[in-house]
C-alpha cells in the first residue's frame, strides 16, 4: 500500500536553473514540482501516474522510493513513514525505470546477486527465488555473459530480475517501457501483471494512453505538479468528456 | 555481509575488470619509473661520452705573443686550432658554429708575465650550447699553464709553496650515504608516489560518482535498502584501495628499476635496500594512506557533483596543481620538516618522506603531520558524504 497524502516538493533553483527555464523563474528562488498531491495505490491493483514530461511524475516516484525528501505532506510506504525510516521503505520497494541501471562490467548473475545483497537476503532464500526468476525470465542462458554482451532485451529482463529478486511487495516503475522495443515493453507489461495477480502493489509512471488502458486498476493525472484527477479507471471513463483517452487527458489538463 | 562490503566488494569487482583503471593503476606505476630511471641513466652516460670525446674547433688569436699556452692548446688531442679568424670575427663565426670557442692572447702578455705581473686573457664561447665543452677544456689548459706559471716564480724566488696556500681544508663529511641519498633523492620519490596515488584514484573515482550518473545506475543504488553513508564509504574503499596499490606498485617499480639498472655501485646499492626497506617503506605508507583517503574523499565529491564524466575529469584536472604544487615546494632546498610545514597537508608527507629515507625524522614531526592529514582526511570524508547527502548534487543535471 502507498498513501501519499498533501505531498508537495520545492527546488531551489541557482542563476543558472533560472536561466535555463526561462523568464518567468528569473525571480523565483525555488521550483514548486508537486503541489498538494494525494493518491492511495492497494495491493493487488496496478496505479498509473499519467503526465506529461516535466509533470512531476519521477520526482513523485523518486520521494515514495525516498531518494528525494519531500517539502510537505506524507508518504506512507506499506504503513511507514518515508521520513522517519527510509530504510526500511527501501527494503519493500522494487523500484525500475526505462534506463536498466545494469553495470556493464558485472555478469547477469552478478548484477542480480549484488541487489539480493544490498536486501540482506539469505543465500538459501536468494537460490531460490533466483531460481524462479530466471526460469521465468529465461535467463539462465546468459546468466554468466557480462552485461555489455547482452541485447536490451536481455538487459531487460536482467533489470527485471534484479527488481524482483527481493520479492518486494510494492513495485514502483518509472516509464519502464520508455524507448525499448515492442518485445521488451511486452515483458514489462507482463511483469506488471504478474505483480498484480501476486497481490503486491504496482505505481508506474507514463504518459503512454494505451498502456493505461492496457493495465491500471486506478490513475492520477498530475500536469506542472497539481493533481487534475485521482481514481479509478471506471470513473475516469463515466467523466470522460471526449472519445479517447488522450483528448480526455488534453481536456482535463489542456485548460491550464 | 554488511551493505559497506557489499558495495565495496562489487566496486572492485566493477572497476578491476576496467582496463582504463588497470592501466593507470598497475601498468604505469610500474613502468614510469623504470623507464624514466633507465632513460635518464642511459641519457646522462652518452651526454657525458660524448662531452669526453667531442673534437672542437678554437681560434688562438695572438698566439705568437704565448708560444707555450698555443702548444699546449693545439697539443690537446680533441681540440683542432683554426687559423685565420680575425677577432672581430670571433662572435659571428661562434654564433655560425664555424668555431666553438677563441682563446684572446694581448701582445703584452709575455712582457707581463716575464715581469711576474698578471695578463688578461680572453675566452671566447658559447655557454648556452647544451654540453658546453669548450669552456671546461679551455680553462683546464689555461688553469693548468697558470699554475706551471706561478710554480716557476716559485721556484725563481725560492719560495715555499704553503706560502700561497695558507689553509688546506680537509673535508669530513659526517652525512650517511643514506641521508644524502635521502635529502637529494627522497623528495623525489614522494612526488611519484602521490602523483600515481592521485591518477591512480582519479579513473575509478570518476567511473563511481560520475560514471553511475551517466549510466543511470545510481537512481537503482539510491533505491536499495543501503543507506548514503553505507554507499560512500564503499565506494570511497575501493578508490583509496586503488590510489595505495598504485603507490605500492611504482615502489615495486622502482625497486625493480633499481635492481636492475647496471653501473650502480655496490654502496650505493646498499644504502638502496636499506632504503626500500620494509620499515622505511611501511612508515611512508602509513603517511600515504590519511592522504589517499583526503584524495579519495574530493575525488569522489567532484565526480559525484559532475553531471558526466567529461565534466568529473575537466574538473579533476586542476586538483592535479593542489597535489603537485606542495609536492614540489617540498623538493626546494632549504625547506625542512618542521612543527609548522608538518601541519601542511601533502608538502609533510613529501618533507616526512625525505627524512624517513634519510632516517633522520623527528617523532613529533611525525605525530604532527599524522595529525594534520587524518584531520583532513576526515573532514573531506565528512563533506563527501554531506555531498553524497544533498540532492541538488545527487539530482543534478
Amino acid at each position: 500500500m502507498i498513501k501519499v497524502e498533501g505531498l508537495s516538493k520545492r527546488f531551489k533553483l541557482n542563476r543558472r536553473m533560472r536561466r535555463e527555464l526561462g523568464e518567468g523563474f528569473m525571480k523565483s528562488p525555488s521550483l514548486e514540482a508537486l503541489k498538494d498531491v494525494s493518491f492511495e495505490c492497494r495491493p493487488g491493483r496496478v496505479f498509473g501516474l499519467l503526465g506529461p514530461n516535466g509533470a512531476g511524475k519521477t520526482t513523485a516516484l523518486r520521494i515514495i522510493a525516498t531518494m528525494l525528501r519531500p517539502s510537505g505532506g506524507r508518504v506512507m510506504v506499506s504503513g511507514v513513514d518515508v521520513e522517519e525510516d527510509p530504510r526500511a521503505v527501501r527494503e519493500k520497494i522494487g523500484f525500475l525505470t526505462g534506463n536498466t541501471g545494469l553495470y556493464h562490467r558485472l555478469t547477469a548473475l552478478e548484477m542480480v546477486r549484488y541487489h539480493a545483497d544490498l536486501h540482506m537476503m539469505p543465500t538459501a532464500l536468494f537460490e531460490s527465488q533466483k531460481r524462479k526468476l530466471f526460469d521465468l525470465l529465461d535467463i539462465n542462458d546468459f546468466a554468466d555473459r557480462r552485461v555489455a554482451q547482452l541485447s536490451s532485451g536481455m538487459k531487460q529482463k536482467v533489470s527485471i530480475a534484479r527488481t524482483m529478486i527481493s520479492d518486494p511487495p510494492v513495485v514502483v516503475f518509472d516509464e519502464p517501457t520508455l524507448g525499448l522495443d515492442v518485445m521488451t515493453s511486452r515483458s514489462i507489461i507482463n511483469l506488471i501483471r504478474d505483480c498484480r495477480t501476486q497481490g503486491k502493489t504496482v505505481l508506474f509512471s507514463t504518459h503512454q494512453m494505451s498502456e493505461v488502458k492496457l493495465l491500471c486498476d486506478d490513475i492520477a493525472i498530475l500536469h506542472k505538479g497539481r493533481l487534475y484527477f485521482n481514481g479509478s479507471i471506471e470513473s475516469f471513463e463515466a467523466q470522460m468528456q471526449m472519445s479517447t483517452y488522450e483528448d480526455e487527458f488534453i481536456r482535463l489538463v489542456g485548460e491550464d | 555481509m554488511n551493505r559497506t562490503l557489499t558495495i565495496f566488494r562489487k566496486e572492485l569487482i566493477d572497476t578491476l575488470r576496467d582496463r582504463r583503471t588497470i592501466i593507470m593503476m598497475i601498468v604505469v606505476p610500474m613502468l614510469v619509473i623504470p623507464v624514466l630511471m633507465f632513460v635518464a641513466v642511459r641519457f646522462a652516460e652518452r651526454q657525458q661520452r660524448k662531452a669526453d670525446t667531442k673534437q672542437i674547433n678554437v681560434a688562438v688569436i695572438g698566439a705568437e705573443f704565448a708560444p707555450e699556452l698555443d702548444s699546449m692548446i693545439s697539443g690537446d688531442s680533441l681540440i683542432t686550432v683554426v687559423s685565420g679568424v680575425a677577432i672581430e670575427d670571433v662572435e659571428r663565426q661562434i654564433r655560425a658554429d664555424s668555431i666553438d670557442g677563441a682563446v684572446v692572447i694581448p701582445s703584452t702578455f709575455l712582457d707581463r708575465v716575464n715581469s711576474d705581473r698578471q695578463s688578461a686573457v680572453q675566452l671566447y664561447f658559447r655557454s648556452s650550447r647544451s654540453l658546453n665543452v669548450t669552456e671546461r677544456r679551455l680553462r683546464e689548459i689555461i688553469d693548468g699553464y697558470d699554475d706551471a706559471i706561478v710554480s716557476r716564480r716559485i721556484v725563481r724566488r725560492n719560495l715555499d709553496e704553503q706560502l700561497f696556500d695558507a689553509i688546506e681544508i680537509v673535508a669530513v663529511d659526517i652525512s650517511t650515504m643514506q641521508e644524502v641519498i635521502g635529502k637529494t633523492v627522497g623528495g623525489f620519490l614522494p612526488y611519484m608516489f602521490i602523483l600515481f596515488m592521485f591518477m591512480g584514484s582519479m579513473y575509478p573515482g570518476i567511473d563511481l560518482g560520475a560514471g553511475e550518473k551517466e549510466r543511470g545506475t545510481l537512481e537503482t543504488l539510491l533505491s536499495s535498502p543501503a543507506n548514503r553513508l553505507e554507499i560512500v564509504l564503499g565506494k570511497f574503499l575501493v578508490v583509496g584501495l586503488i590510489g595505495i596499490s598504485s603507490a605500492a606498485i611504482s615502489m615495486i617499480g622502482l625497486y625493480v628499476a633499481v635492481t636492475q639498472i647496471r653501473d650502480i655501485p655496490a654502496e650505493v646499492m646498499a644504502v638502496v635496500a636499506d632504503i626500500l626497506s620494509i620499515k622505511v617503506v611501511g612508515t611512508i605508507l602509513t603517511l600515504l594512506i590519511p592522504l589517499e583517503a583526503f584524495l579519495a574523499s574530493v575525488i569522489l565529491a567532484i565526480s559525484i557533483h559532475s553531471r558526466s564524466f567529461k565534466e568529473a575529469q575537466s574538473s579533476l584536472t586542476p586538483m592535479s596543481f593542489v597535489v603537485i604544487v606542495p609536492v614540489m615546494f617540498g623538493l626546494m632546498p632549504g625547506v625542512e620538516l618542521s612543527w609548522q610545514t608538518a601541519l601542511i597537508p601533502i608538502l609533510n608527507v613529501s618533507l616526512a618522506s625525505k627524512d624517513i629515507i634519510s632516517g633522520s625524522i623527528n617523532p613529533l614531526h611525525l605525530v604532527l603531520a599524522y595529525a594534520s592529514l587524518l584531520a583532513l582526511a576526515s573532514a573531506s570524508l565528512w563533506f563527501c558524504v554531506r555531498w553524497f547527502n544533498k540532492e541538488s548534487i545527487i539530482f543534478r543535471s
